[in-house]
């Protein structure tokens, strides 16, 4: 039965990584990336994350405004498409642009070619952020949710849930061009665990954690 | 940007047909021969001598099963005397997604055994792909394999009135969808225990949101839309701890999507996925069973 727990926990692409900003970045400035981890879950006696890939792109459309989009590589494995497109908006930012915070709403478009099967799942995110050193590391926490629009499920059930709901802490080590990313994520907080097929790794009966790393690159010139 | 995007095409057409239908099957392959009795490795419940079936009441034998010129050879076990099977009730066992026929053969003793010593003959099959049978498991090689199980009971002159198909956690699809969609039999009673409704509830018990199945898988199988078009007495039992296939997502569903003549539930308080005859005890679960299968 464990290949079907795991046949079970890869499908959690709703979970999967992150490619949004955490700090907006400058007008004009752009940056690639990409992104791997996921949910963690109990398989065969061991726990692991799940290998979720995407890679990004983002741009500075003003100060403090970010166009970010991602596509989902680890969903073409599955012969389906997904991409997020996020805002990054500066809601705050002190003077010496030590702390800040942003908003991050965005959507998570995913299509199934098989059954031509369509979800859009908004996203709304809040992160606070510590910049600090001398390479400007950031340090920043936040909370996000995904919304389920659809209120029906299979067989006509009905979708109880309506956020599947996260908590955010991460660390972005700053280079001249490169950026280092981990982040982990306590995902589905209000989602009971008991009687589902999968093995979710948490801290309570609830939900699960998940690790993510990423890398992006500043491209072009500002 | 622009020499990006063939290459995004060209990986989404080249990888779009990888889905996890084969995760689904967890067989076991090594053995040399089944053990039955003798079998020392994980059983899914233990029972006592009580149940013993004698020898000559044992018959393992393999079938042909030809789905559309995929013919593999699948193994077959008969726990009864195969001349009473022109004239008495037999129980098609289907098995689960695990393992191979002697984790489940005490299971089979236990189904044999109802209402008394060695009173009702019972069939069961590897499907392809599990234990000896061979060649990989496969959606189609599910139904075909218990349609040649059927056939095999039909030459030894079963009739449609007294077979009873009786499908266990993956082996409701087989049972479910050969009630529903006849081909060599038109089965008698219907009985699930611990059965999933569909993958689709799967991904969406996983993921806690509406997800389509097909996102992540092509199987088909679809037990809580099959359900709708079997006629025939339908028994469903589930433990209500069952944390592999929760009762109220998948058992209740395909129970409340039956619309036959006569249904009964049997919802075991404590009963998990694996385990469900023993906590409800095993006389008290083969007093239901041998009342349906009378009644």
């Amino acid at each position: 039965m464990y290949r079907l727990l795991l046949l079970s926990a890869l499908i959690v692409l709703a979970s999967c990584n992150t490619t949004r900003v955490i700090k907006p970045l400058e007008k004009g400035e752009k940056q690639i990336g990409a992104s791997f981890g996921g949910p963690g879950i109990i398989y065969a006696g061991v726990p692991l994350p799940l290998p979720m890939t995407s890679i990004s792109y983002a741009q500075g459309l003003d100060t403090g405004l970010t166009l970010a989009a991602g596509l989902h590589t680890s969903a073409l494995l599955f012969g389906d498409a997904e991409v997020d497109l996020s805002l990054g908006i500066k809601v705050y930012a002190s003077k010496s642009e030590r702390f800040g915070l942003t908003a991050s709403p965005g959507v998570h478009l995913l299509y199934g070619f098989r059954g031509n099967d369509f979800r859009a799942y908004p996203q709304l995110e809040g992160i606070g952020w510590w910049q600090y050193g001398e390479k400007n590391h950031l340090l920043y926490g936040g909370l996000g949710t995904w919304i389920e629009l659809v209120r029906e499920k299979a067989h006509g059930e009905v979708q109880d849930n309506e956020l599947m709901p996260y908590l955010t802490l991460g660390h972005q080590f700053a280079g001249e061009k490169w950026q280092w990313q981990a982040e982990a994520r306590y995902i589905g907080f209000n989602y009971s665990n008991d009687n589902i097929v999968v093995d979710y790794i948490g801290p309570f009966p609830n939900g699960t954690t998940g690790l993510y790393v990423g890398v992006t690159r500043k491209i072009g010139k500002k | 940007m622009r020499k990006l995007i063939p290459i995004l095409i060209l990986a989404l057409v080249s990888t779009a047909c990888i889905k996890l239908d084969a995760l689904i099957y967890s067989p076991y392959t090594d053995i040399e021969a089944y053990l039955l009795d003798d079998y020392e490795g994980r059983q899914e419940i233990a029972v006592g001598d009580d149940y013993n079936i004698p020898d000559s009441n044992l018959h393992v034998f393999t079938l042909s099963s030809d789905p559309e010129g995929d013919a593999k050879e699948i193994y077959a076990l008969y726990v009864g005397d195969i001349s009473e099977i022109a004239t008495d009730t037999v129980i098609l066992y289907l098995h689960g997604n695990t393992g191979h026929l002697d984790l489940y053969w005490t299971r089979i003793k236990l189904l044999a055994n109802a209402g008394h010593k060695n009173r009702f003959g019972v069939m069961a099959i590897d499907y392809r792909g599990f234990g000896l049978s061979e060649g990989p498991p496969t959606e189609e090689g599910l139904y075909e394999d218990a349609d040649a199980a059927m056939k095999w009971l039909k030459e030894n002159g079963l009739t449609d009135d007294r077979l009873v198909v009786y499908g266990y956690s993956l082996g409701g699809a087989p049972a479910t969808e050969l009630t529903a969609n006849p081909r060599t039999f038109r089965p008698s009673k219907l009985m699930l225990e611990s059965p999933f409704a569909s993958d689709e509830v799967m991904v969406q018990d996983g993921s806690g949101m509406s997800l389509p199945g097909d996102y992540f898988s092509s199987l088909e199988i679809d037990n809580a839309e099959e359900i709708k078009k079997v006629e025939v007495p339908f028994f469903w039992i589930h433990g209500t701890s069952d944390a592999f296939l929760s009762i109220e997502t998948h058992g209740e569903v395909v129970f409340k999507n039956y619309q036959g003549i006569y249904s009964e539930a049997h919802r075991v308080e404590g009963g998990e996925h694996s385990n469900v005859p023993e906590v409800m005890g095993y006389d008290p679960y083969l007093e239901v069973v041998l009342e349906f299968l009378e009644r």
